[in-house]
């Protein structure tokens, strides 16, 4: 009984598993047909033959190669500096004894609440006056620190032993020698967790590179991709190009650092 | 090589909270000084004051003749083994004991030399390319003992080393830290709650209470000599076995305990002035016999029987209250056995109840 029971779950999830699978599998292999073959009648899973074409043409006549760039840059720049200032503010939060901690803490966790968009206004004004907009910063800057990402970072620093901390400290590190070579790299699985929700977020973003960058050399993909939607709209293949080349590079960082994020998510939540 | 002073130091958790209360502490060079205590005496915000790790409420610290109160740990040349190793699991056993030096910028072969003699001393050298946690307990002990020993501090803290260990490591792991403090003769201060620990290993010991210092002397002294009734109580294994009662008058000056049982005749000298105060009569286990059946013996009915070989752990009642009684091993000691026992008069110490301070 335990055993159909055992197989009866997994047809379930093999099921599940391939009903997300197709419209991925479909996008890809869409891209790949020639123009028009994907609207054909009945539906084809798998182009006839491979055609390239519509990648030749996203990367030589629509310049995405420019916005490929754009959003490398910005989703690593941002990661960097909120890995670089989150973790700092949650170790800082963990670890320190200051006044006013606590409270200090719960007010901004409080500020949580406050749904992103309606600080969209004031951030913009904000960057405007600061000469950002259409610069990387403009995505960058309101990016650098989370009170998500200090929050994860706290709960996790929460965990290293004081005693460590101390060790070093009787070994003559300085606190900044402290944070660096002790408490950076015990809280890599957590950093590369921060640094993945990061990416991604800033990756897949959409609606901020649209308000922030106005001339359409600084788009990012995603950006990039809603305009050709609607120039494009008759041209499903080269559509389905350009969701792959969105989709690719956040689906190989995500796979490489899966180890590390699953690691993340768990630790902390049982003490070893 | 250094001396370690304290002076009247105290110190108060956010100006209410009084962990140490003015101890006043002499440790020569090279002494090996044990501070002892229940948990929550104050042992270790002493040890993490000298160390650095806490702030100085009151008083002076003074470590080679130089006032540390306001010097940060690194610079305080002192080195020091946590509970919990505290060994960064991120780095190897080389990389952990070479840290602190590479901290200090020194040479990349002088580093070598030293974690190496510092490897071998502890023989721990085939370990030394490995991660914390591919060692066993016993193992990382030594690691964190070797990342001090590498930086030939002045001064070595340990913070109950060998709480985390099992029973058999530890006592190994005892007579190698004596060991080694003969072969570094470095000054060392040790905190433990184990007496036994604090026994074997100490050449002075302080025993606290409450954060107050209650006795500071050698080992054989303070078992010898107790000067209250806490410090009698901690020091030894069995404790030593407290019997409640008062000095009365009635023909001589006598010792009677609460119900009775007990009727010890005293020196009339000593023991006049206490007449019908509470006195708490406390007596060692092996101050117990069944040899010498002349003096102070009552009849007792054994209710615990522990035979170690060489001994018998004989437990029994006064006046209800449980006595451990250390005796030569014999058969005839079975649970319910009635057996005559006499107290060695020569070894009897009286405190006062009310205040625990000794009397004789």
């Amino acid at each position: 009984m335990a055993k159909v029971k055992k197989y009866l779950v997994l047809a379930l999830v093999i099921f599940v598993a391939v009903i997300t699978f197709i419209p991925f599998l479909w996008m890809v292999s869409a891209s790949f047909m020639p123009t028009g073959a994907s609207n054909t009648y009945p539906p084809k899973l798998f182009p006839e033959k491979f055609d390239f074409s519509h990648y030749q043409i996203l990367f030589s006549r629509l310049n995405l190669s420019r916005y490929l760039l754009n959003s490398i840059i910005i989703s690593l720049g941002a990661t960097f500096f909120s890995l670089f200032l989150n973790s700092m503010g949650g170790y800082a939060f963990a670890k320190f004894r200051f006044a006013k901690k606590e409270s200090l803490f719960k007010f901004l966790l409080s500020s949580m609440i406050i749904p992103g968009q309606v600080t969209m206004l004031p951030v913009f004004l904000l960057l405007k006056n600061m000469g950002l907009i259409n610069t990387y910063w403009a995505i960058i800057v309101p990016g650098m620190a989370s009170i998500f990402g200090i929050f994860l970072i706290r709960q996790y620093a929460f965990s290293i032993p004081d005693s460590m901390i101390e060790a070093a400290k009787m070994d003559g590190a300085t606190e900044l020698q402290i944070y660096l070579k002790v408490i950076l790299p015990l809280c890599k699985p957590i950093l590369v967790t921060l640094g993945l929700f990061t990416f991604m977020g800033t990756w897949n973003d959409f609606l901020w590179p649209l308000i922030v960058m106005t001339d359409s050399n600084m788009y990012t993909l995603p950006v990039a991709l809603a305009n050709l939607s609607s120039e494009h709209v008759q041209d499903t293949e080269m559509l389905m190009a350009g969701s792959v080349i969105t989709i690719v590079p956040v689906l190989i960082v995500f796979l490489a650092l899966q180890k590390y994020y699953i690691k993340g998510i768990m630790m902390g939540s049982v003490k070893e | 090589m250094a001396e370690v002073i304290l002076k009247n130091v105290g110190k108060v958790y956010e100006g209410k909270n009084r962990a140490v209360q003015s101890v006043n502490l002499e440790i020569n060079d090279k002494e090996f000084v044990v501070l002892v205590g229940p948990s929550g005496c104050g042992k270790s915000t002493t040890l993490r004051m000298v160390a650095g790790l806490e702030e100085i409420t009151e008083g002076e610290i003074y470590i080679d003749g130089k006032l540390v109160n306001d010097v940060p740990p690194k610079y305080r040349d002192i080195a020091m083994v946590f509970q919990n190793y505290a060994l960064y699991p991120h780095m190897t056993v080389f990389e952990n004991m070479a840290f602190g030096l590479k901290l200090r910028k020194f040479p990349k072969d002088k580093i070598n030399e030293r974690v190496n003699e510092a490897a071998k001393i502890l023989s721990i050298e085939p370990l030394l390319n490995r991660k914390p946690k591919q060692l066993s307990g016993g193992q990382r002990q030594r690691v964190a003992v070797g990342r001090a020993i590498v930086r030939k501090p002045k001064v070595f803290l340990f913070d109950e080393p060998l709480s985390n260990l099992d029973a058999k490591l530890r006592v190994q792991m005892r007579t190698e830290l004596a060991r080694l403090h003969h072969q570094l003769e470095t000054t060392v201060v040790y905190v433990t709650h184990d007496q036994t620990e604090a026994m074997t290993l100490g050449n002075r010991i302080v025993v606290m209470k409450d954060g107050i210092v209650q006795q500071v002397d050698s080992p054989l002294n303070l078992y010898n000599n107790p000067v209250n009734q806490f410090v009698a109580g901690f020091i030894g294994s069995p404790a030593m076995n407290f019997i409640e009662g008062k000095i009365v008058n009635d023909d001589g000056i006598k010792f009677t305990s609460e119900k009775n049982t007990l009727q010890i005749p005293l020196d009339e000298k000593v023991f006049s002035k206490y007449v019908n105060s509470k006195i708490t009569l406390g007596i060692r286990p092996e101050h117990f016999s069944d040899e010498d059946n002349t003096v102070n013996k009552i009849k007792v009915t054994l209710d615990v029987v522990e035979q170690m070989g060489n001994e018998v752990f004989a437990h029994f009642a006064i006046d209800g209250k449980p006595i451990i009684s250390r005796l030569k091993p014999k058969d005839t000691y079975r649970i319910g056995a009635e057996v005559e026992i006499s107290l060695d008069k020569n070894h009897f110490y009286f405190f006062e109840s009310e205040t625990g301070s000794r009397i004789a």
